[in-house]
């Protein structure tokens, strides 16, 4: 029986899954062991359609399970939408596992039927820019990539052919390519939100490569790995300090050259210019309404506040669709990049919302997604 | 600005049972005012919605004032804290869009403060008068 | 322009026709607005069916007219550009009704106090923004809509909380216009703080012999269900439609057989201060009988000090003690509330102010009244706390915690009355002594008050104007203050037998508990506030909610039992007719929209709203339609209606025009 708090290093105990992981393939078997043993009816996995695509879907297969593994550096979808109303376990980066909490603080979520295992992340990629990186810096084929692998700061990729390819990751930021800009600068690494916080820092040793660094964030997340332990799905044993110290190390170290990025990205603007800024950038907007379609915070239905203003857009000197959504959603933003994404006029909406949100939340000392405690709206923090 | 006196279009959102009233109370003690000033009149301040607050600057406010009923006197309990939270909020917005904060301000005016509700709207016009125009005021509307 | 909402199969249907009224109120808006001009402007706009001026548009000759004109224009939705709607509002309302139209059809334009009376010396301007408003307010009224108010039945029963003099008159009214009341008080008897008074100001008759009837009274109204040493736990439902749930503490005795006979207390050894009604000064029992008068008059056990000997139980000939009691509980149904819960009295101990609570010989107002009562813990006989010998020269300072930035801002208003009159009581009893009353101002309004305090400088009393600043102690215990009289430039350092501190009052905590219970607003000073502090005094901004007497702030027992009929009054209103009439703004959701996210529920203070089975229910009697909940709401599902979101764009929109329109 594990304990909440418990850091563990674990594998799965079928070779073939452990194999295929990213790194012990323990998400794997929790996720197939949750459903064999019925604690959920379904499960989110990413059905593979080739390196840089898949699609979120949900199985009650568990042999789909088991051969779900892996870690897609170049898939950046949101994963929340599909916890709405269902009793099912995800893995989950913690952008996921930000928009599940920000749900279920609007009742479109049940946590408790909810179970949410979830991956460290350092960042991903957005497809697009990663096939014009292929051809540019790795002078690869998009089509000919088979694996990709991320170690010591370098991203390395592995072609049909067996050759490897290693760039390092600061050097193809520099150039404009690598992890897209919201993850830059993204706080939470390690996914403390979720129930389970798996990744491959501190993992070392022997067990480099073939274990998943495991911490028991909560009572649900101890269920699910005495679930999996308990169906012979995976075996785990206690990290030793060492393995955790390297862990934190890592994680302050990202955190810290997240807030360089910040700096670097969200640079400040004139006054003056603000304005300009802003109405220049929303001056493109189509309003498709595509941006609030994919937000993982955002409840809204069909119609909504924000939507009443699309066919007022021209009338405007600035989009008061915006605006509204800015209005209803910047304390609650998670800076997830599914807006930036999907605009199909590159309005860099991420970017803009979080020069909204990140004064307001650290103002009031308020990160979303992290707990159900805090209540949604900043209207709801008055005592 | 040179040549003919430019005013200025101020919309003010005013709480129907204090700030309303205090606009009322300088008019019947004949407080002259500039005639920048049209109020829309809601029930509380608790019902200012933000969006509105941005509406009107769009549709080619100069100013937009948040008034209502001093903390402690809501008629609805607490209309007013929670117009006050989303007023903070909403400030930040401003200022962070690069909108003059001048251009948006939060007063609470009771029913018998006719003096002090003339003055506001004196003081905020002549503020705006120096600022001009707003720039998200929309070509040729006034 | 913005997304229709899905419009009725009612009048609003039909393509608005809109009278416009523009009103020259004599001279006060035609004097300075062409009243012709705005009104030919209003004709020019869209759907304006007729467009008029008039000499006074409230004039019984302007009401019809207007309604004269809904029949010959066939108009649905009338504008009065006129006064201000805070006076003028209900009365055009009931005009358009008369006429044929749902009330809400109408929209008011303020171009009197917002225009004409602001703009006086710039005709040509207020002509313009006269138009512009009227403007403003037909772009309004195109989209207004009719509103219903909801009628809800109201249960012919009362709720009075705080049986002292303000609530035992409350509740005595009720009664005696017929209807049943449930008096819930919290103390083992009736009667509130005039039960402790000695005499009261300005006719110095003895308190408990003038309450002490009243007290009979209530406990014999065969209307009034008493319940006293209970509280309230816990209120939901609306106006009309109240239910309570009353913890009844035990008492350990059976109230239905103990005759107050007082045998236990003679047996009873444990003997303790008796902070209840004595102030701390006397003593009283484990079990004992609250005071001589109480109503009831049965004995109570302080558990927390019985020892469990069995002495009460032996000496009690009805055998009515009952150790095993446990508390009760009655669940009531009520149509109206009133509030009456009272005030404490201002603590000085805390600060040590004026050395209390450091110097035995420093004693409130309300000790001194315990020490002056023929019935209190001396029998009447005024003594010095440190030697229980009779002081030669007492002090009173008066607005003690009142009056001070620093503690309560406001003025306790009954201080100096009860200085002035323990101040001639003492005088009365021992002629020779010395009195001094240390005041900043003598507050004394209202008949034979101003005469009560002449009386009092006739009697010899010395009046000093002027906060004293230090307070020391003799050798002997005699209290030294060092005040200047700020008439004389005197500076005296009198040395006291005893000194009273005149102390006010500040709201208390079993008052704020059954305020937050009930949702009632409070006043900066802390006490309950009144719906309108001159018309409407003892109401709340809750429907079917009153509250009377010190609750409210500060007053004497003249204003408090005014206050207890006046809430009996407006209270009755409600049972007398059977019915209320809720707010007809409230606010609606368009459960095609609403999600159910639930944002809007905590934003109401009157705990309208609710989630059901993932749509948002809403209790409409409660809703006062304030509109806070529909500004949370992100779909825009749920609006307030004659504030709608398109209505008040529509509004907004109509303040701007493009050049040359
Ligand atoms: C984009 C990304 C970046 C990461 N960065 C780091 C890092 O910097 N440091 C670190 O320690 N660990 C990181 N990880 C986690 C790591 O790669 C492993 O997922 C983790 O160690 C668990 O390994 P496993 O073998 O137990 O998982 P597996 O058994 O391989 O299971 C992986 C699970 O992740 C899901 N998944 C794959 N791709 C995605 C995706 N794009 N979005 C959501 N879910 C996905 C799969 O459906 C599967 O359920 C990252 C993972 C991703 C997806
Ligand atoms: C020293 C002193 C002398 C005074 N002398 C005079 C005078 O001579 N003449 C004069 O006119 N005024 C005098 N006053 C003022 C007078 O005391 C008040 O005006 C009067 O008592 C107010 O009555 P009330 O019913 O409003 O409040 P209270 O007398 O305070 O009665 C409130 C009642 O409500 C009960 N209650 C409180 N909370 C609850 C609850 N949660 N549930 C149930 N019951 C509850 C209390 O137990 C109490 O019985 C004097 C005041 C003081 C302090
Ligand atoms: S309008 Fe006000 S009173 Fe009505 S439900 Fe909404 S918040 Fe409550
Ligand atoms: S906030 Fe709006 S959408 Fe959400 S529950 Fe309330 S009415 Fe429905
Ligand atoms: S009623 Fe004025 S602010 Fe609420």
């Amino acid at each position: 029986m594990v304990g909440i708090g418990d850091k563990l290093l674990g594998y799965a105990t079928n070779p073939d899954v452990r194999n295929r992981g990213a790194s012990g393939g323990l998400v794997t078997a929790v996720l197939a062991a949750a459903l064999e043993k019925g604690m959920v009816e379904g499960v989110v996995v990413l059905k593979r359609i080739d390196e840089y695509e898949a699609i979120p879907v949900i199985t009650d297969d568990v042999q789909e399970v088991l051969a779900s593994g892996g870690s897609m550096h170049a898939v950046p979808v949101n994963l929340t939408k599909h916890a709405v109303g269902r009793k099912i376990a995800m893995p989950g980066k913690p952008c996921d596992v930000r928009g599940v909490i920000e749900q279920a603080k609007r009742n479109g979520v049940d946590l408790e039927n909810t179970y949410i295992v979830g991956l460290n992340c350092g960042g991903s990629m957005h497809p697009v820019v990663t096939r014009e990186m292929l051809i540019r810096m790795y002078e690869i084929d998009p089509e000919d990539v088979v694996g990709e692998e991320i170690e010591k700061g370098k991203l390395i990729f592995k072609t049909k052919d067996g050759e490897e390819k290693a760039i390092s990751i600061d050097e193809l930021e520099e150039a404009g390519y690598g992890r897209r800009e919201n993850c830059r600068y993204c706080t939470i690494k390690i996914p403390t939100n979720a129930d389970l916080a798996c990744g491959n820092w501190g993992v070392i040793g022997e067990l480099a490569g073939s274990a998943t660094f495991c911490e028991v964030m909560n009572e649900k997340g101890k269920r699910l790995l005495d679930n999996a332990i308990e169906a012979g799905f995976i075996e785990v044993q206690p990290a030793d300090e060492k393995s955790i110290a390297i862990r934190n190390k890592v994680n302050s170290a990202m955190l810290k050259l997240g807030d360089e990025w910040k700096g670097r990205l969200l640079t400040e603007i004139h006054d003056q210019e603000r304005l300009t800024y802003y109405i220049e950038q929303f001056a493109d907007c189509i309003d498709c309404g595509a941006c609030r379609e994919v937000c993982p915070v955002c409840t809204c239905g069909e119609d909504s506040k924000c939507t009443m203003f699309h066919s007022l857009a021209d009338n405007y000197k600035m989009s008061m669709y915006h605006m509204v959504r800015l209005l209803h959603l910047s304390d609650s933003c998670i800076g997830c990049g599914q807006c930036s994404d999907i605009c199909p006029v590159d309005i860099p909406v991420t970017t803009i919302f979080r020069r909204f949100a990140d004064p307001a939340q650290k103002k009031r000392d308020y990160s979303p997604g992290m707990d159900l405690q805090r209540p949604p709206f900043l209207e709801l923090m008055l005592k | 600005m040179a040549g003919t006196e430019w005013e200025p279009k101020i919309v003010a959102f005013c709480c129907n049972w204090c700030s309303y009233g205090g606009a009322d109370t300088a008019g019947m003690g004949r407080f002259q005012q500039p005639s920048s000033l049209r109020i829309i009149r809601v029930m509380c301040s608790g019902r200012i919605d933000p969006m509105h607050v941005f509406n009107a600057f769009l549709e080619g406010a100069d100013a937009v004032l948040v008034t209502g009923c001093h903390l402690g006197d809501c008629h609805y309990v607490n209309g007013n804290y929670k117009a006050q939270v989303r007023y903070q909020f909403l400030e930040e917005m401003v200022r962070e869009l690069g909108l003059e904060p001048e251009r948006l301000q939060l007063n609470w005016i009771s029913a018998s403060e006719g003096e002090k509700f003339a003055n506001f709207i004196r003081d905020v016009t002549a503020q705006i008068k120096q600022l001009g125009p707003s720039p998200l005021k929309p070509e040729g509307v006034n | 322009m913005v997304k229709e909402s899905s419009v009725k199969e009612t009048e609003a249907a039909d393509t608005p026709r809109i009278g416009v009224f523009v009103c020259e109120c004599g001279v006060n808006i035609g004097g300075v607005v062409n009243c012709r001009a705005v009104a030919d402007y209003a004709s020019t706009l869209p759907n304006v069916a007729t467009s008029v001026v008039n000499k006074y548009a409230c004039s019984d000759a302007g009401q019809s007219e207007i309604k004269q004109a809904i029949k010959d224009h066939d108009l649905n939705r009338v504008l009065v550009a006129s006064c201000t709607p805070k006076t003028h509002e209900p009365i055009f309302r009931a005009c358009v009704e008369e006429g044929g139209l749902n009330p809400y059809l109408f929209e008011f334009v303020n171009i009197r106090e917002h225009c004409s009376w602001i703009h006086m010396q710039d005709k040509e301007n207020a002509t313009k923004k006269a138009s512009e408003l009227v403007r403003m307010g037909v772009s309004r009224a195109q989209l207004l809509e009719p509103l219903q108010s909801t009628v809800v039945p109201v249960t012919n029963k009362a709720l009075v909380i705080g049986a002292g003099v303000a609530g035992m008159q409350a509740a005595l009214d009720i009664a005696d216009m017929g209807y049943k009341v449930y008096l819930v008080e919290k103390n083992p008897s009736i009667g509130g703080k005039m039960a402790q008074l000695d005499k009261t100001f300005p006719t110095n008759d003895c308190s408990i012999c003038i309450l002490g009837p009243k007290m009979v009274e209530v406990s014999r109204n065969r209307n009034i269900q008493l319940m006293t040493y209970s509280e309230v736990e816990e209120v939901e439902g609306y106006v009309g439609n109240f239910r309570a749930r009353v913890r009844h503490k035990s008492r350990f005795v059976d109230v239905t057989t103990c005759t107050g006979c007082g045998s236990c207390v003679q047996k009873c050894p444990i003997e303790v201060p008796d902070f209840e009604f004595n102030e701390g000064i006397g003593t009283r029992k484990a079990i004992y009988v609250p005071f001589p008068q109480a109503v009831p008059l049965r004995a109570v056990v302080d558990r927390s000090v019985c020892i469990d000997c069995g002495a009460c139980i032996k000496a009690c000939q009805s055998h009515s003690i009952k150790m095993e009691q446990e508390e009760t509980f009655s669940d009531l149904e009520v149509g109206v509330i009133v509030v009456t819960t009272g005030y404490d009295i201002y603590d000085p101990e805390p600060a040590n102010d004026f050395g209390y609570g450091i110097y035995d010989n420093v004693i409130t107002g309300m000790e001194l009244e315990r020490l002056l009562n023929a019935s209190g813990p001396t029998m009447g006989k005024l003594v010095r706390p440190s030697d229980v010998k009779p002081p030669k020269r007492v002090g009173f300072i008066q607005c003690v915690g009142s009056r001070d930035k620093k503690r309560n801002r406001y003025c306790s208003g009954f201080c100096c009355m009860y200085a002035l009159k323990d101040a001639q009581l003492i005088k009365e009893k021992y002629p020779d002594s010395e009195v001094y009353i240390m005041y900043m101002d003598i507050r004394a309004p209202f008949r034979n008050y101003e005469e009560f305090y002449d009386r009092a400088r006739d009697m010899g009393i010395k009046f000093i104007r002027g906060k004293p600043g230090k307070v020391s102690e003799d050798r002997d215990n005699s209290v030294i203050v060092r005040v200047e009289d700020t008439l004389t430039n005197n500076i005296y350092n009198l040395e006291l037998d005893l000194l009273v501190l005149s102390v006010g009052a500040v709201a208390s905590e079993s008052s704020e508990r059954v305020r937050q219970l009930l949702k009632v607003s409070r006043a900066a000073d802390g006490f309950m506030m009144e719906a309108h502090p001159k018309l409407k005094p003892v109401d709340t901004t809750l429907d079917g909610i009153f509250i009377g007497g010190v609750t409210q702030g500060p007053k004497d027992i003249p204003y408090s039992v005014s206050q207890g009929s006046a809430c009996a009054a407006r209270a009755t209103r409600y049972l007398a007719q059977g019915k209320a009439t809720t707010e007809g703004i409230t606010v609606e959701v368009d459960e095609d929209i609403c999600v159910g996210c639930g944002i809007c529920v905590p934003m109401c203070p009157f705990q309208a709203l609710s989630l059901a089975d993932g749509k948002l229910a809403i209790i409409k009697a409660l809703c006062k339609g304030c509109g806070t909940c529909a500004v949370a709401c992100p779909t825009g599902a749920l609006q307030q209606s004659h504030f709608k979101n398109q209505q008040l764009f529509a509004q907004v929109r109509s303040v701007f025009t493009f050049e040359g329109e």
